[in-house]
């Protein structure tokens, strides 16, 4: 059964308290709720250690709920993090292309993982989504993006730059 | 991997991160930095004679408006929570940038550079004081925002700066014997800047989780 945010608040403050029982059911519903905030904005091999990394942050910070504030928007911010960082992590080889675990293992999670980041390059200017598609995701060298995009080398690497900045940041001001 | 029942076992009662307390401690560090500047240079006679300048009010006005807006948010930064804005700190931060804005609009129509304030020899005493100060302040912040949960690391760290800095700043300004608008545009202005900067370097890897 979905709980309602009302019964999560008040679970979570017993569990605040250190009630197990509680927490245990807090962390399944918890679960539950990031697996489909999770799957569609990440590959899907991704989606299971990235609930554990959540699970785990909120369980780090469980101290900064405020139980006279609504459960789901501190859960989210806490997800929304963990996303942005494993994000982050994902692009942080700047000039290797794609990451291998962006890949996948078949072309379904391929499909997906692309699906999830159009949306995001589709909110950048197309000079910055241009080059990343180019070297992030379609694996040319800077001096390849060059060529196909008419920027020079520097300016590539200046908008693959500005371009995953923003991304990030866009994820991090999203509905706020 | 962590599986639910590893946090389940690992769960011990807590207490709830609470910026009540935040705001305390940063209170405290802001007046004990009061208290040594007091100490060690002393007040402005105006000051203890309980008729200050014009414009040391606006001045230390300023500051503390300035500090308990961006304090503000760095508190409620530590209770992360999507749909939430805490964008007060910006205009605080817009009214401060009166005070550089005149001194270079009072520079233009003088048609000359502000020599006397610009080399005034309390100038870098004034930079040293405030960023110690800040030095503190942002040190009992940060101390205190590591408990919490920010979302938005550079973000808070450049708040933290702030805060820091206005606080530390306005410490100052109850010794600065200057009352020019030119002088705090140019000291204060830089006092700021430059604890927000290393507010901005020094505190992301403090608080990132």
């Amino acid at each position: 059964m979905k709980p309602d945010d009302a019964s999560i608040r008040a679970l979570m403050t017993l569990a605040q308290g250190g009630d197990t029982q509680a927490y245990r059911t807090v962390l399944t519903h918890c679960q539950r709720w990031l697996l489909r905030y999770f799957s569609g904005r990440i590959v899907p091999s991704q989606v299971d250690d990235l609930v554990q990394e959540t699970l785990a942050s909120l369980h780090t910070k469980r101290a900064t709920y405020d139980p006279a504030r609504p459960f789901f928007p501190w859960l989210a911010a806490i997800a929304r993090y963990r996303w942005v960082d494993q994000l982050r992590r994902t692009y942080r080889a700047k000039e290797e292309g794609l990451d291998e675990s962006l890949i996948g293992e078949d072309e379904e999670e391929t499909v997906a993982a692309r699906l999830s980041l159009e949306k995001l390059l589709a909110l950048l200017p197309i000079r910055q989504s241009f080059v990343i598609r180019l070297v992030k995701i379609d694996g040319f060298t800077i001096a390849e993006a060059a060529a196909q995009s008419g920027q020079s080398q520097p300016l590539v690497k200046v908008n693959i730059h500005r371009g995953m900045r923003k991304l990030a940041a866009l994820i991090e001001s999203d509905g706020t | 991997m962590t599986s639910i029942e590893e946090l389940v076992a690992d769960l011990r009662p807590i207490k709830r991160v609470k910026p009540q307390r935040g705001a305390a401690l940063v209170i405290a560090a802001v007046s004990s930095t009061v208290v040594g500047v007091w100490m060690t240079a002393g007040l402005r006679t105006d000051i203890m004679a309980g008729a200050p300048h014009p414009i040391v009010m606006l001045r230390g006005g300023m500051l503390l408006l300035l500090g308990f807006a961006t304090l503000s948010a760095v508190l409620a930064s530590a209770q992360p929570r999507v749909g939430r804005s805490s964008n007060g700190w910006r205009w605080a931060l817009a009214a401060a940038l009166l005070f550089p804005l005149t001194a270079a609009y009072l520079s233009i129509i003088d048609g000359s550079i502000p020599e006397a304030d610009l080399h005034a020899h309390n100038g870098p005493w004034c930079l040293k004081i405030s960023c110690g100060s800040a030095l503190l302040i942002g040190g009992t912040l940060t101390a205190w925002l590591r408990t919490g949960a920010p979302t938005a690391i550079n973000r808070s760290a450049w708040l933290v700066g702030l805060a820091a800095g206005s606080f530390g700043a306005f410490a100052y300004s109850l010794h600065c014997p200057s009352t020019t608008i030119t002088y705090i545009g140019i000291w204060y202005t830089a006092a700021l800047a430059l604890c927000a900067v290393l507010g901005r370097l020094i505190v992301p890897p403090l608080i990132r989780w």
